[in-house]
């Protein structure tokens, strides 16, 4: 073994120290000020999950830095050429190799065994404290394979997130079945303190990223995907975040924040919120119906002043308004939804007609062609069908599509 | 007889050729200068643009590469001034998504990528003792594709650029959402681009699998050349993923397709993973053929062998294998099932172990050395260091729950900076300070050299590191505009500031290049007393490169040979001294 330059192994060592001393405090006195580890807040045990998994890493990470990063210093400096100096011409040590060919393995095997302790606490979500909102049982939004994170006892608060170019939209579950009612908000979610609140996190146009960062992780907004989280806030407050996947011009203003209220104050809220649509509701119906009836009386009018028809009407041709409907008062034709043999059509829109009037009264076809929402095939989804069959066919239109209805299907 | 670092060989340098004649018998074969007279080399830039040379279509790409990579500069520059305070105005969001846009599609399709081809062309034939690659005229096209792609996606400024990011996920790329004709550019660059590099990949494949020296077996093969067979298979195996990819996208904005269109059943996911199932392996596509100038550099100035040769091969065979398996963490945040997770991170995990043993090997080569500092190696330990950090931050973005918090923040955007700048960008920078004497005749300024790398890594770090902060307080990436909270403005301001210091560093190399050419020392042959087959022929390589290609018995042919020399030498003056006394 050539000494290949003056030993200086006191000065080398002091390097060492100071170098392994500032690599180590460097970061320790930075995460005193906030500046190495995410942000916290708010309590919610997933976003502490990640932040306590992350400074585990971030504890191996330096050290990893200052080792290797002190090695390679250390040699550099060791090492440089000087008079004198021979390179020591090795090719290699495999026991050397090998050992650090294991060591960082075990050092991954332990950081995935850390990781998949910590996961329980990220992934599954808790039940609601005792004084948190009680809620009610299985209720949420959700679509496809994936399943929603629900508490053990099944109980949360849902909301839909739903990302869109530039807003979010939260719609609260609720246990009717009309989706139309919901109480929802734009921008700001309210929640209730202490309770695990569930999210089905859907897009309408483009890709979005729900994230708050003092609520735990982001979850993409995936347009044909529902993508779920949770959260459970002790602590009230506002918890901003915004939008973190590039979604456009206006991506970085797609701002979102979450106010995390006491259950009776968020109670409160979503009972003003509740009413509020229901009165809104009413409103609109009122000027709905309103306006219904004054064209329906200007139509009248309208009639009233051209005079009697100059002929007879055609007699009404059922097969005629099937297929071409009534353009003139919007008769869609029910040809271009619905399969009918005798007529021709396979349209698939709505359903077979052949199978779903078989054997029924002609009674039962005028009504399920006034109300089409009375009774709804199975595999076909409400309000898909004009409602206006009432209006824009006179009677004597209505009995023979209904009489042409039934001797097509029953054969009379 | 000894190389000297001045040349003060004959001065008509581009006839001299070194030659072994091996003919003669073994106590005589002493390797020997003669001079052959050669052709006089074409010149005039119509010779260049008809060129099939290897040398002059690498220089070209390496060229073209640094002109793109002005651009890509100017962009990163123009983002940094937008974000250097809180509520910018400075530029409105469009401009700004198109400037980062095409910040990244020009630094990895338009900079590192031709660069690296560059070095490999010019390198692999003369590492291997070959007169030229395998098809020369395929050769040019892939040099012309890519300009090709570059013009094309230029282009796009003249009207409304692309502002989808560089991996312009649909749907927003979609015509819905992307109306301009931008996105159409940037589809046209990547199959360009990617015809280029799946013809040059197939190239490069044939020319290292049948051109070899005689004696090269696949143990004697240098680190680099390794690397780059690696980093060709890579892309045979990924670039027609993302040409399909791409070929969907534009079928669905053109002729009525709905592949990534989920309101008529298509699926914004397989966009994802097409794009990743490219865009993981580019990235070490991107870092291995650094990985191996690293490892030709490190022992050259360590003046000793490379630490672990098979190890070292072993590590870069096992990183391809597993970088093309693990492309879904990228995609963490979307809804994907738990098993898949789990599947990814501990795939992504199993990366780091080759990666670890190539740094220690690195560290260990230079362990008991003599090492110098020429600033080729000055740019390999820097690259060391910042590949270390961006080594270790990707442990914490594999590890998916840590994920969830940290995806598309400026973390991440600082740790891929930290893996392809610290791994590919420095190392590309280590090989042109290293091979620019080969390349041109000419050394490049060292004191200049110190200054630019200096300027260079530290306008790095400081650039690059505070961004971790940033991310880790709430900032997404690809906004133009954030508000003041959590030391946000702090922390960008610092980054803009770094940002024009490894500016400053970048252009001093290029003051460099241009200075070194015309009032560069002479280099000659062997500056560097380097270990591999292209410091044995004349520095710039006359066009057929070797007139006779030594055997090669070690994965160091050079020093053996010198090493002969030497002992020819010093036989012979004990002779003379025997004779004279």
């Amino acid at each position: 073994m050539p000494a290949s330059t003056t030993p200086r192994p006191v000065k080398n060592s002091i390097l060492f120290g100071i170098v392994l001393v500032a690599a180590l405090l460097i970061p320790a006195s930075a995460a005193l000020a906030g500046i190495v580890a995410p942000e916290a807040g708010g309590g919610t045990p997933n976003a502490e999950g990640i932040r306590s998994l992350y400074l585990l890493i971030f504890g191996f990470g330096c050290v990893v830095f200052a080792g290797v990063g002190g090695l390679l210093i250390w040699t550099i400096v060791r090492y440089r050429s000087s008079k004198g100096a021979v390179a020591v011409q090795v090719h290699g040590n495999n026991r050397l190799e090998i050992g650090w060919t294991v060591g960082a393995a075990l050092l991954l095997v332990l950081i995935s065994v850390v990781t998949f302790v910590k996961l329980d606490q990220i992934k599954n979500p808790p039940n609601s404290s005792a004084n948190g909102l009680s809620t009610p049982k299985n209720v949420s939004f959700s679509s496809g394979p994936a399943k929603p994170a629900l508490p053990p006892n099944g109980r949360s608060l849902n909301i839909d997130v739903n990302g869109q170019q530039y807003v979010w939209r939260y719609t609260y579950a609720d246990t009717d079945t009309n989706n139309l009612n919901n109480v929802f908000s734009y921008g700001q979610m309210v929640v209730p303190t202490n309770t695990t609140v569930s999210l089905s996190i859907r897009a309408l146009d483009v890709q979005h990223s729900w994230w708050i960062p003092e609520l735990g992780g982001k979850f993409d907004a995936v347009p044909g995907y529902t993508n779920y989280t949770w959260f459970k806030i002790s602590e009230p407050g506002i918890y901003n975040g915004q939008c973190a996947e590039l979604c456009g011009r206006g991506h970085a203003t797609m701002i979102a924040s979450v106010k995390a209220v006491s259950p009776a104050e968020f109670e409160q809220w979503y009972a003003a919120q509740k009413a509020a649509i229901l009165a809104a509701e009413k409103e609109v119906a009122a000027t709905r119906n309103a306006q219904v009836a004054k064209d329906e009386q200007a139509l009248k009018d309208a009639q009233k002043e051209a005079g009697p028809p100059a002929a007879p009407a055609e007699p009404a041709d059922g097969e005629k308004i099937f297929v071409a409907g009534v353009p003139a008062t919007g008769a869609l034709a029910c040809g271009s939804c619905h399969a009918l043999k005798q007529a021709g059509t396979n349209a698939a829109v709505g359903p077979n007609l052949d199978v779903v009037l078989k054997g029924q009264s002609a009674a039962m076809i005028k009504a399920s062609t006034l109300s089409p929402n009375k009774l709804i095939s199975k595999g076909f989804a409400a309000n898909i069908m004009p409602a206006n069959y009432a209006t824009s066919l006179t009677e004597a239109q209505l009995d023979a599509l209904v009489q042409y209805l039934d001797e097509a299907v029953n054969g009379k | 007889m000894r190389w000297s670092n001045t040349s003060t060989k004959p001065s008509t340098e581009s006839d001299l050729q070194m030659t072994t004649t091996s003919a003669a018998p073994a106590d005589k074969a002493i390797p020997e200068i003669v001079t052959n007279s050669a052709s006089p080399r074409p010149t005039g830039w119509l010779s260049w643009l008809t060129s099939t040379d290897h040398k002059r279509i690498g220089i070209m790409y390496i060229v073209a590469a640094w002109m793109f990579l002005v651009l890509g500069g100017v962009e990163a520059l123009l983002i940094r001034l937008q974000l250097a305070v809180p509520d910018n105005t400075l530029l409105s969001p469009q401009t700004f998504n198109a400037l980062f846009t095409m910040h990244g599609t020009t630094m990895i399709f338009l900079f590192l990528m031709p660069m690296i081809a560059g070095i490999a062309n010019y390198l692999v034939p003369l590492m291997i003792g070959a007169r030229d690659m395998a098809f020369p005229k395929l050769n040019a096209l892939s040099l012309w594709l890519f300009i090709a792609g570059g013009i094309v996606f230029y282009g796009s400024l003249l009207f409304s650029p692309a502002e989808c990011g560089w991996t312009c996920y649909a749907p927003l790329s979609e015509t819905a959402y992307s109306p301009s004709n931008g996105v159409d550019s940037w589809i046209f660059l990547v199959h360009l681009v990617g015809v280029s590099s799946f013809i040059g990949a197939l190239n490069i494949f044939v020319t290292i699998t049948n051109m070899r020296a005689p004696g090269m077996s696949w143990g004697r093969l240098p680190l680099f050349v390794w690397t780059i067979l690696t980093q060709a298979i890579m892309l045979i195996i990924s670039l027609p993923v993302i040409a399909a990819a791409v070929t969907l996208l534009l079928t669905d904005r053109h002729f009525g397709t709905h592949f990534f269109d989920p309101t008529n059943g298509g699926s914004p996911l397989l966009w994802q993973h097409l794009f990743w199932f490219f865009g993981h392996p580019e990235v070490y596509i991107l870092v291995l053929p650094g990985f191996g100038v690293i490892s030709e550099i490190l022992p050259v100035f360590s003046r000793k062998p490379i630490f672990g040769y098979k190890a070292i091969v072993a590590a870069t065979l096992g990183i391809a294998v597993i970088g093309t398996l693990v492309w879904a963490h990228h995609m963490f945040t979307v809804p994907l099932p738990f098993f898949l997770l789990v599947f990814f991170m501990l795939g992504t995990y199993l990366v780091a172990i080759p990666t670890g043993v190539k740094i220690f090997n690195w560290v260990f080569t230079m362990w008991r050395g003599a090492i110098e500092f020429p600033v080729a190696m000055l740019y390999s330990i820097g690259f060391l260091a910042t590949f270390l950090l961006g080594g270790i931050t990707g442990i914490f973005l594999a590890t998916f729950p840590v994920d969830w918090q940290l995806h598309d923040t400026y973390f991440v955007v600082a740790h891929f900076h930290y893996t392809i700048v610290g791994g590919a960008v420095f190392s590309m920078m280590a090989a042109l300070y290293y091979w620019f004497p080969k390349m041109t005749g000419r050394m490049m300024d060292e004191k200049l050299g110190r200054v630019s790398f200096a300027l260079t890594l530290g306008g790095f770090w400081i650039t690059f590191l505070i961004q971790h902060s940033a991310g880790l307080s709430g900032m997404p990436r690809r906004v133009y505009e954030y508000a003041d909270v959590n030391n946000l403005g702090t922390y960008n301001m610092i980054s803009t500031i770094g940002s024009f210091i490894l500016a400053l560093g970048v252009l001093l190399t290029i003051v460099n290049i241009v200075q070194s050419l015309r009032s560069g020392a002479k280099a000659g042959p062997d500056p560097w007393r380097g270990n591999t087959l292209e410091w044995f022929t004349p520095s710039p390589p006359p066009i057929n490169n070797f007139d006779v290609v030594p055997r090669v018995r070690s994965v160091e042919p050079m020093r053996d040979i010198r090493r002969q020399i030497e002992r020819q030498s010093r036989v012979g003056d004990e002779a003379d001294v025997a004779a004279g006394s």
